[in-house]
């Protein structure tokens, strides 16, 4: 059974339609990238799927979770992580605050014990912490720990993204262009970062992208969207040849 | 080698040590001088001190509770003084019933139920719009309390007076007796405070002040945080309010007025907005200022007099505005920002790196 299944989503805006009829399965482990001009509905089908849109129409389910509805901490709770496109961090906190922020779920303890930091709360936060210095290690921010997360360049800045979504420890990780206005050697380094994370840690990964480079050499399978509609799907090499693409890539031939 | 004085290098071994406070033995012992000092310093002060001093700390205790709201979740709040107004007549209906320490937490959490309350509206909305819900809770209470007779319409309902382990607390003692029960009060709820903030609780207020929607992606209910920093900021002031009753013996309207709420958020302006020092600083440096003034409009009055025209008690409000124009301009940090810079030059002292 598809890990993540949405089925004839339509979501409107008044009289425009952002996505029209969208049906998406995901497998899990898979990378699957969406791709498509700007304005093609993208960022709004990530919405969907992570509860800031609730779609006009259709359905969508993770193992076996209705998140039609379902309000974006309920569908995290669920074991989906979200990576921003324009980067929506904690600004005035730490890289670590930051990331130990995505761990709340996971930090159960009273509040009295939270006032006194004493017992469960101080066992949970440093069990936490450990959780959080592995995500840390992994994307390489150990630099950068306790710097504010307002001073940090553009580039350092997206890898916290990623790596909060990490902290979650989600079973599905959405990417939202977390590649865009990042030089050559840096967008290296994050797609480095995503089949690492595919490989060791068995997520799957959910890649909206630009550059054409990247998706065509990594992904399993690609989407196409066009005017809030999948024009096609398949496998990169498989996309690339098909005429829908290059057409609202390049243009009709007259 | 080790100096266990000074932060000369990076000794920690253990996630849980990274998570100390007072870490050097100086930072230790300047807490316990600190609060040592506190204890004894009534030995050195007159009555009329006293009473201004047990002001700031009650008043400390108030801007701790919307620091909470304001400074931390980032709600503006300009009805805090009728939380503490909740607290206070809370206080003054349960005083004759209950000893004293039974009426601090019993008044916080009433005020705490009108804070969860006054929360609600944050579920829909935000920034300047949940600014003007909270001024309507400030006219709402006045206005309840005004026209409602169990309450003495706004008039005075006394205080009780405390016996506490057979020590009755009389006129000769009143202020000495209430800075410490004040003190002790402070100490412990800075205390919880300070660890509220580096657990979850705290967090999570603060990454609903930084960005509430990446706050839902990271499964915390940024509605649920608004109301929960609602309610705890209220259970703060609601305590300062039952203290501020026992303090000045009797319930006012008067005290819990929209001016008492602007002048809390000028406190915790000046003190630092999002410090847990700036809490005090704010409360003692206004009311400070405000009684030097007090002294300074005598001296003016007898220099420049002018007929038509009170000089004299122009010169208070004048130096409060002035005071907080200056620091939104020069320091919108606060006050609680030089002691930061004070700290990080002392850290590694006497060693110059």
């Amino acid at each position: 059974m598809a890990q993540l299944s949405v089925e004839n989503v339509t979501l409107s805006f008044g009289g425009i339609n952002a996505l029209n009829g969208v049906d998406v399965v995901v497998e899990p482990g898979e990378l699957i990238s969406i791709i498509g001009p700007n304005g093609a509905g993208k960022t709004s089908l990530l919405n969907c799927i992570s509860g800031f849109y609730h779609p006009t129409k259709g359905r969508i389910t993770f193992e076996g979770h209705d998140l039609t509805h379902a309000s974006p901490h309920t569908i995290t709770g669920y074991g989906i992580a979200r990576a921003f496109q324009n980067i929506e961090l904690f600004g005035g906190v730490s890289v670590l605050e930051n990331l130990m922020l995505a761990r709340h779920t996971y930090l159960k303890y009273s509040i009295g014990a939270a006032s006194v930091y004493y017992g469960a709360a101080r066992r949970r936060e440093v069990e936490n912490r450990r959780v959080v210095e592995d995500v840390i290690d992994f994307m390489e921010l150990e630099p950068y720990r306790k710097a504010l997360v307002g001073n940090l360049p553009y580039g350092v800045r997206k890898r916290v993204e990623v790596a909060r979504a990490l902290s979650l420890e989600p079973k599905l990780l959405l990417l939202d262009e977390p590649m865009a206005g990042m030089t050559l050697e840096e967008k290296e380094d994050m797609v480095r970062f995503i089949l690492d994370i595919l490989a060791e840690r068995g997520t799957t990964v959910i890649l909206i992208e630009h550059d054409l480079g990247v998706v065509m050499d990594i992904s399993d399978r690609v989407y196409v969207l066009d005017f809030g509609m999948v024009i096609a799907t398949g496998k990169p090499e498989d996309v690339a040849e098909d005429p829908a693409v290059i057409e609202a890539y390049v243009g009709g031939a007259g | 080698m080790r100096n266990p004085w000074t932060r000369t290098g990076n000794y920690k071994t253990s996630y849980a040590q990274d998570t100390t406070i007072f870490a050097t033995y100086s930072e230790q012992a300047s807490l316990v001088v600190f609060l040592v000092g506190m204890l004894v310093l009534p030995r050195f002060l007159v009555r009329g001190d006293m009473q201004i001093l047990d002001l700031i700390l009650i008043y400390a205790l108030a801007v701790l509770g919307l620091n909470i709201i304001t400074g931390y979740a980032g709600l503006i709040n300009i009805g805090h003084a009728a939380f503490m107004g909740v607290g206070a007549y809370t206080a003054a209906l349960v005083a004759p019933h209950l000893p004293f320490w039974a009426v601090l937490p019993v008044s916080g959490l009433v005020a705490a139920m009108a804070g969860a309350v006054v929360g609600i509206p944050a579920l829909r909305i935000k920034h300047l719009y949940l600014a003007i819900a909270t001024l309507a809770f400030q006219l709402i209470f006045e206005w309840a309390v005004g026209h409602s007779p169990a309450l003495e319409q706004g008039g005075a309902m006394a205080m009780p007076r405390v016996v506490f382990l057979g020590y009755k607390v009389g006129f000769k003692n009143h202020h000495y007796f209430w800075y410490y029960v004040t003190f002790v009060v402070l100490v412990l709820m800075a205390f919880a405070f300070r660890n509220l903030l580096r657990t979850r609780f705290g967090r999570s207020l603060v990454a609903v002040r930084d960005n509430d929607r990446a706050a839902d992606a990271m499964g915390m209910d940024p509605g649920r945080t608004k109301v929960f920093a609602f309610a705890l900021g209220a259970f703060y002031a609601g305590v300062a309010g039952a203290l501020y009753a026992y303090w000045s013996r009797a319930v006012v309207i008067e005290d819990y007025s929209l001016m008492i709420s602007i002048k809390f958020l000028a406190m915790a302006i000046v003190g630092g907005l999002g410090t847990l020092v700036g809490s005090f600083f704010g409360p003692a440096f206004l009311e400070l200022l405000d009684i030097n003034m007090e002294t300074f409009s005598y001296a003016i009055k007898e220099i420049y007099n002018p007929p038509g025209v009170d000089v004299g008690s122009a010169i208070r409000p004048l130096a409060f505005g002035l005071a907080i124009v200056l620091f939104l301009i020069f320091e919108p940090r606060g006050l609680a920002n030089w002691w930061r810079l004070l700290r990080s030059y002392f850290r590694n002292w006497p060693f110059k790196y």
